[in-house]
């Protein structure tokens, strides 16, 4: 034993780094599996590693909803810190949009409206004590391709190199909150992103009603068309039913003597799991169907409305509207696609392919059973703390900061990012219209996020100013009525089991009441396993 | 009766005196047992050039070690535990629950996935090995073999990303292969949509870029065969076609079998073509396989646990099809 516990000193104090972490995780990490004695004193000498790499994984009860038990570790220090952000904005525009919000805060912009400690007369002081104390923390951001953020998560928490501050997709909220990644938001925080935030918003960044962060951007579906098309099939407007939109579908489809599609009526598009499940329980959504049962238990797409959506997608490609093995993203900038739903993203990227064509693309919102019938899916990111970070506090006041602070909203596109803080409350500040850092820096690159009001300030309020693209406003209509994808610890799973049994209704494969009976037997049998 | 090899009866044996000490198993030992009359100083000679010899191989070990061994292991653990992948302390063992989880009832593991690799393995070693087989005769009889060779090579030398891209590129509705097809006044085929053609269009990409290492070592093969066997077949008056099955086909088996079991083994873990040209495996799960099906359970799914019995699963696949492929060939060989 006393040789297992050199051998473990020398390699804590020799190799450091990664390397000691690693080790001091796998010792722990072995330890919780072994009974016996021998073994379990093996392990034991070897948390001497544990003990020099100084990091041990957070128990549960530190992370109940509150911030957690590793304040005071934020607290305490007055040196400086630095917090790092493990983002995938790794592509512009987003990349210099972040990049210039963190080179604003880690410069000292002020903080905001309505965040800071101060209120009342004392404000001023109290901003200047929040000044100082903040100076001495800086943000240091990483950005991977978004394909690869969950794994460099995975590999970097296990490595022990894990980032303060994550910014997860909203589908995998459960799964890193069943592996005690993700902190939950102190009290406050939940509060107010409650109050300030659309209901999917808010419960994209959930797990069993506990909130994880701060939602970011969020999308929401819609059908976008093609304006020429449609008119030159005889039809004055987007439909607004399902019936309406078959009708399009079938009326604006064409194809040459080989059966090769030139223009399809309705894009279905299997590029990836959010395309084929995107587009599909947008539609569900819109005729008052969900995927899972309220509790997440269970599937839920065995309802009238699944089978009719499925339905639907399967009679679009039989009778030749709708061709699965086109890819829709060049398609529809080429003008060879009628209608298609998609999430709001796809706005700014249709403008910058399309250039003057894009006058030709509408939006609306997806046609349901009737034309009062609203409903559709969204999706997001949050922004959320890590459990293993050691300055909750100060990546919380940061989040804050991005996400909650209030900025004059006119000046520049990224003047609410980047802007100087105001005094006062409300959506407005001396006659000038009041937004968050993260909103205007979603709506610069084209994006959106959770907060209505924000929206609505910078999407229709300033739009004349701005230029903002009129096409986003059915994606902001949305946020009142869109229904969150699922998040679940086994959401990942059940979306691809859903994809793969859409394909199989696509391909006519299997018929549609035989693929819901499959997709049923999977996807509860996956929700049953234990995580 | 035959002497047996090694019998003292036999003039070339040495007498017992002086053949290498041997261990249980009969092999002799690289190093003969010293005598107790042999002096001290010459067994602590021997014993510093054990450990010297031993310091020597300690790199290769430690590389063995860290890169086979620890994983092997951490794999059989983790084949036997449930882990989300982000936190080494959280692996909880749970018997062989994964194993079990893999072939329930409605899991897609052993039909389509494990039944996709199979026909994807197979049809790849069946296509690679009789288009190379052709192409290594047709080569061998041609002059500037070393240029045909290099041609055939290419491919090989050619990444994955770029293959599986050029053909997805040439598979697709617009695409060169339909367009050869309208051409001639044959409708599109939606190749990698409909998942009757899915897996057969990959399967034939793949077997197109591993034909080359199987010319190539054909054709050394077929180059090793003795030309006297020729000559006296065509002395006997044997057609082209009685020499190529009663004189080429068995001299080329050694060559065959490393052919075949390298491209099987290839086949069976195959991963990166299909990702680059199907993605996840689709339409549905027609191009799903175990490989693929692994990466998506660990790095998508955090279930390391079902990744690493899926692993198992056909690493047991993998030794059980090369052991059949050995008996066989081998039984062929005692037929001969």
């Amino acid at each position: 034993m006393k040789r297992r516990t050199f051998v473990g000193r020398a390699v804590g104090g020799t190799a450091g780094g990664i390397t000691s972490r690693l080790a001091s995780r796998m010792a722990s990490g072995l330890a919780s599996l072994m009974t016996n004695g021998a073994m379990a004193r093996a392990v034991a000498s070897g948390g001497a590693l544990s003990g020099l790499a100084g990091c041990t994984a957070p128990g549960n009860e530190a992370l109940r909803e509150g911030g957690g038990g590793r304040e005071e570790e934020g607290r305490g220090g007055a040196g400086p810190v630095t917090l790092t952000v493990l983002t995938h904005y790794a592509n512009e525009p987003l990349k210099s949009a972040l990049q210039g919000a963190v080179d604003a805060w880690n410069a000292g912009a002020g903080m905001g409206v309505g965040v800071g400690p101060g209120a009342g007369g004392a404000r001023a002081d109290a901003d200047a004590d929040a000044e100082t104390a903040r100076r001495r923390i800086q943000v240091r951001t990483t950005a991977v391709a978004f394909p690869d953020l969950l794994t460099t998560y995975m590999v970097r928490q296990a490595a022990g190199q894990e980032p303060d501050i994550l910014h997860p997709y909203c589908l995998w909220t459960g799964q890193l909150v069943r592996a005690g990644v993700l902190r939950p938001a102190p009290p406050e925080v939940a509060r107010q992103i409650r109050r300030n935030y659309s209901a999917a918003a808010v419960a994209g960044a959930s797990v069993d009603g506990t909130l994880y962060g701060y939602p970011t951007e969020v999308q929401t579906y819609c059908l976008y068309y093609n304006k020429r098309l449609l008119h030159a099939a005889g039809i004055a407007g987007p439909p607004r039913t399902c019936e309406e939109l078959e009708d399009a579908a079938y009326r604006t489809a064409r194809r040459d003597r080989h059966g090769n599609t030139l223009v399809q009526g309705f894009g279905l598009s299997r590029s990836d799991d959010s395309t084929v499940v995107g587009q599909t329980l947008a539609l569900l959504a819109a005729r008052g169907g969900r995927f899972l049962t309220p509790d997440g238990r269970r599937t839920a797409l065995g309802s009238p409305a699944g089978r009719a959506v499925l339905d639907l997608e399967h009679r679009l490609i039989e009778r030749g509207a709708a061709d699965p093995g086109v890819s829709l993203f060049k398609a529809f900038p080429a003008g060879q696609v009628a209608m298609a739903i998609n999430a709001g993203w796809w706005t700014a990227s249709l403008r910058n392919v399309m250039g003057a064509s894009y006058r030709e693309v509408g939006v609306a919102p997806v046609p349901g059973r009737t034309a009062d019938d609203r409903g559709t899916l969204a999706t997001g990111f949050l922004m959320g703390v890590n459990a293993r970070s050691k300055h909750p506090q100060e990546a919380w006041e940061f989040l804050r900061w991005l996400n909650a602070a209030k900025v004059p909203a006119n000046g520049s596109k990224a003047g609410g990012a980047v802007g100087k803080p105001v005094h006062g409350a409300g959506r407005s500040w001396q006659g000038q219209s009041l937004v968050t850092r993260m909103s205007a820096l979603q709506v610069s690159v084209g994006s959106m996020t959770g907060r209505a009001d924000d929206m609505r300030t910078l999407l229709l309020e300033l739009a004349g100013a701005t230029s903002v693209d009129p096409n986003l406003r059915p994606f902001l209509d949305a946020l009142h009525y869109a229904a969150a994808e699922p998040n679940g610890p086994r959401a990942q799973q059940t979306k691809t089991l859903l994809r793969k049994n859409i394909e199989e209704v696509w391909t006519g494969r299997t018929p549609v009441d035989a693929a819901l009976r499959t997709l049923s037997r999977q996807v509860d049998q996956e929700l049953s396993r234990p995580y | 009766m035959a002497p047996a090899v090694g019998d003292p009866a036999l003039p070339s044996a040495p007498p017992p005196a002086q053949r290498p000490a041997l261990r249980r198993t009969g092999r002799p030992t690289s190093v003969p047992r010293l005598s107790p009359g042999v002096p001290r100083a010459s067994r602590a000679i021997r014993r510093r050039q054990t450990v010297i010899a031993y310091l020597f191989l300690a790199p290769t070990l430690l590389f063995f070690l860290v890169f086979l061994v620890l994983p092997l292991l951490f794999a059989a653990l983790l084949a036997l535990s449930r882990w989300t992948g982000f936190d080494l302390s959280d692996i909880r063992p749970v018997g062989m629950a994964n194993f079990a989880d893999l072939f329930a009832h409605g899991s897609t593991f052993l039909t389509p996935i494990l039944t996709n690799t199979l026909l994807y393995a197979f049809g790849t070693v069946v296509l690679a090995l009789c288009g190379a087989l052709v192409i290594a005769h047709c080569v061998n009889r041609l002059r500037f073999r070393g240029f045909w060779r290099t041609l055939y090579f290419l491919p090989l030398v050619t990444t994955v990303v770029a293959v599986g891209n050029v053909w997805k590129y040439m598979y697709e509705p617009g695409g060169l292969i339909n367009g050869v097809l309208n051409g001639l006044g044959l409708p599109s085929l939606a190749f990698l949509q409909d998942p009757d053609t899915a897996l057969p269009s990959v399967i034939v990409v793949q077997a197109w870029a591993s034909t080359g290492s199987a010319i190539l070592i054909l054709t050394a093969g077929l180059t090793a065969i003795p030309g006297v066997y020729y000559e006296a077949a065509e002395l006997d008056g044997a057609g082209d076609r009685t020499i190529f099955w009663r004189i080429t086909l068995p001299l080329l088996r050694p060559s065959l079998l490393f052919v075949c079991l390298t491209q099987f083994i290839a086949g069976l873990q195959s991963f990166a073509l299909i990702n680059v040209m199907t993605g996840d495996g689709g339409p549905g799960d027609a191009t799903n396989v175990a490989a693929l099906e692994m990466y998506q359970q660990a790095f998508r799914y955090g279930d390391w646990g079902i990744a690493g019995a899926a692993a198992f699963v056909l690493f047991l696949v993998i030794a059980v099809i090369t052991a059949l492929q050995l008996w066989l060939f081998r039984r062929k060989d005692e037929e001969a």
